[in-house]
């Protein structure tokens, strides 16, 4: 039973890695191949968005995360790392790109670090694909649907924000308002007077703890 | 209608099955019938009304420049317009805005020269094409609404209020002849279903003014609609104004989007039984909510938004005094 649990070995990758490789057309043989996705890989870490056929595109993607995910992982003190990267980048100062400046923006995330979208196509049946590194300085090639809060999805967002956070606000002052009845019973003959003042300032103090609590509940719901 | 088709299958071979169940029993019923025939005379006839073809200037600013374009008088629409600017705009415009302040519908003729502009979702501030996405989804739902129940079921559609996006759903008034329905979750997935197979089919919506007696004898057999209609007339100097998207007719002030297929996630949230004085029977207030095709939004957001389309809706419950359908007079400024 001692044996190293197999998954963790190697980093999981958090794209969908495709089961059989894809071989292209290469009359120099499997060797070729790689020196094709080679270019591929370096060239994403050069320009961080490059525009490409969709089949290279996916195959150079995992081996992309793959050295990614390395580099995080292993740091640039590993060797077998550090050849992995003298192996997939050809332009060799793009070695201190990976480790210097990809490992330190992709320590944290939790998505993966790459990102393929369908680009045009040249011809029908040809597939274009636009890979890129996230985090690029680049305008985003989606659409911004999020700034503008007067398109139709995010006016209909907010009013349920609201409506939401109306409820909340209810069903905490009903809670303290049923509390305050409690104490009142429990009080029941003595004088009145100061029972009330007291009620009243605790009332005050729970009601701001609860909207603090509220607004935190909101915004974990926000994002 | 299953057990139409079983009956069906023991005379005849499949295919033909199909070709009849579509021609017969797809909900061209005799009524639908006939008010489209009268639909379409007056289209036909208004058409030709026209007379000699006179040539209008329309300027249109926008993507992808300012051009002018030589149109028809009384024939051309926004939507022919947007025809010569590119497949691109032509899809995505919502309605079109003519000299700045009138919002018209994209399949509506033309009356005279004027600047255009065509509006579509995502414009800084849209929300002139909220509504009209808002209202077009209000008058499909009364489409599939009234197509959708058993025969045995008398549906007679009331109104829908005026669109109001931050309410959380669009809304229909339906009189049914159930006296305590309350729609289960497959019974609204079904309805759900069935809104966007009727979207799917890609109708245009079309738009006509009628004068009122036209339009109350394609609603003579909609006693709510009769009633409405006059004093719809009165507000819109005598003319009343009617949508049509595929065989449904109803009455809307309108704009509308041009196309069915403009929407693209529908919900149909839920139907509660209203508290009204209405005569005839229990009136339904059908909610749902939906998106534009052009707007993607993830399934959890969505959800969000399904969940508080279900709650009912607070837009005026509609009584027997008054008239409350949204349409006093199709030009509906900007600044509404």
């Amino acid at each position: 039973m001692n044996q190293a649990e197999v998954t963790k070995l190697v980093s999981q990758l958090r794209i969908k890695v495709n089961s059989r490789l894809r071989k292209f057309r290469n009359p120099k043989g499997p060797e070729e191949r790689l020196n094709k996705l080679r270019k591929t890989v370096t060239a994403l870490i050069k320009h961080e968005r490059i525009e490409l056929n969709y089949p290279r595109a996916d195959e150079a993607r995992m081996y992309a995360e793959r050295l990614i995910s390395d580099a995080i992982r292993y740091g640039d003190c590993h060797k077998t790392t550090m050849e992995m990267a003298d192996y997939w980048l050809v332009e060799k100062q793009l070695i201190h790109k990976l480790f210097k400046v990809l490992a330190p923006r992709y320590e944290n995330y939790t998505v993966a670090y790459t990102r393929m979208l369908p680009a045009p196509r040249s011809y029908p049946g040809y597939l274009k694909a636009v890979l890129e590194l996230k985090g690029n300085p680049y305008p985003s090639l989606l659409p911004d649907t999020h700034t503008n809060r007067n398109l139709i999805h995010n006016v209909l967002l907010d009013e349920a924000k609201k409506a939401y956070r109306m409820q909340k606000y209810k069903e905490i002052a009903n809670k303290v308002e049923d509390r305050v009845r409690a104490e009142a019973q429990a009080a029941g003959a003595q004088s009145s007077q100061p029972v009330d003042v007291k009620s009243n300032t605790e009332n005050a103090e729970v009601s701001e703890s609860s909207q603090k609590e509220l607004n935190k509940e909101v915004e974990v719901k926000d994002k | 209608m299953n057990s139409l088709r079983k009956q069906l299958n023991c005379i005849t071979s499949k295919s033909y099955i199909k070709t009849i169940t579509y021609r017969c029993l797809a909900t061209v019923t005799e009524e639908i019938t006939r008010q489209n025939d009268i639909f379409v005379a007056e289209q036909q006839r208004q058409k030709e009304e026209v007379g000699r073809i006179e040539k209008i200037e329309v300027q249109y600013e926008g993507v992808p420049a300012n051009e002018t374009l030589v149109m028809n008088k009384f024939l051309s629409t926004p939507y022919d317009c947007a025809k010569h600017l590119g497949d691109k705009i032509r899809d995505k415009s919502v309605v079109a805005l003519l000299n700045g302040e009138t919002l018209w519908h994209m399949h509506r003729p033309l009356p005279d020269s004027c600047r255009l502009e065509l509006l579509h979702y995502n414009i800084p501030n849209p929300a002139a094409v909220n509504k009209t996405f808002w209202r077009s989804c209000s008058f499909l739902l009364g489409a599939v609404i009234s197509d959708a129940f058993k025969d045995n079921v008398n549906v007679q559609l009331h109104s829908f209020p005026s669109p109001n996006v931050k309410s959380g759903s669009f809304v229909y008034d339906v009189q049914l002849s159930l006296d305590d329905w309350k729609p289960t979750e497959s019974e609204l997935k079904v309805l759900s279903i069935e809104m966007i197979k009727f979207c799917q089919k890609e109708f245009h919506l079309e738009c006509l003014d009628v004068s009122k007696d036209i339009a109350l004898e394609i609603f003579q057999n909609n006693p709510h609609k009769t009633q409405q209609i006059p004093d719809i007339a009165e507000h819109n100097g005598d003319k009343v104004t009617l949508y049509k998207a595929g065989t449904h007719i109803d009455i809307s002030k309108g704009p509308m989007v041009p196309n069915t297929r403009h929407l693209g996630r529908i919900t149909v949230a839920n139907a509660i039984k209203l508290d009204t004085d209405i005569p005839g029977g229990p009136i339904y207030r059908f909610q749902g909510v939906a998106l534009p095709a052009a707007i993607t939004l993830n399934h959890f957001a969505y959800s969000i938004l399904e969940e508080r389309a279900r709650i009912l809706n607070s837009a005026r419950i509609p009584g027997s005094q008054g008239v409350d359908n949204e349409d006093n007079s199709f030009i509906s400024r900007i600044a509404q």
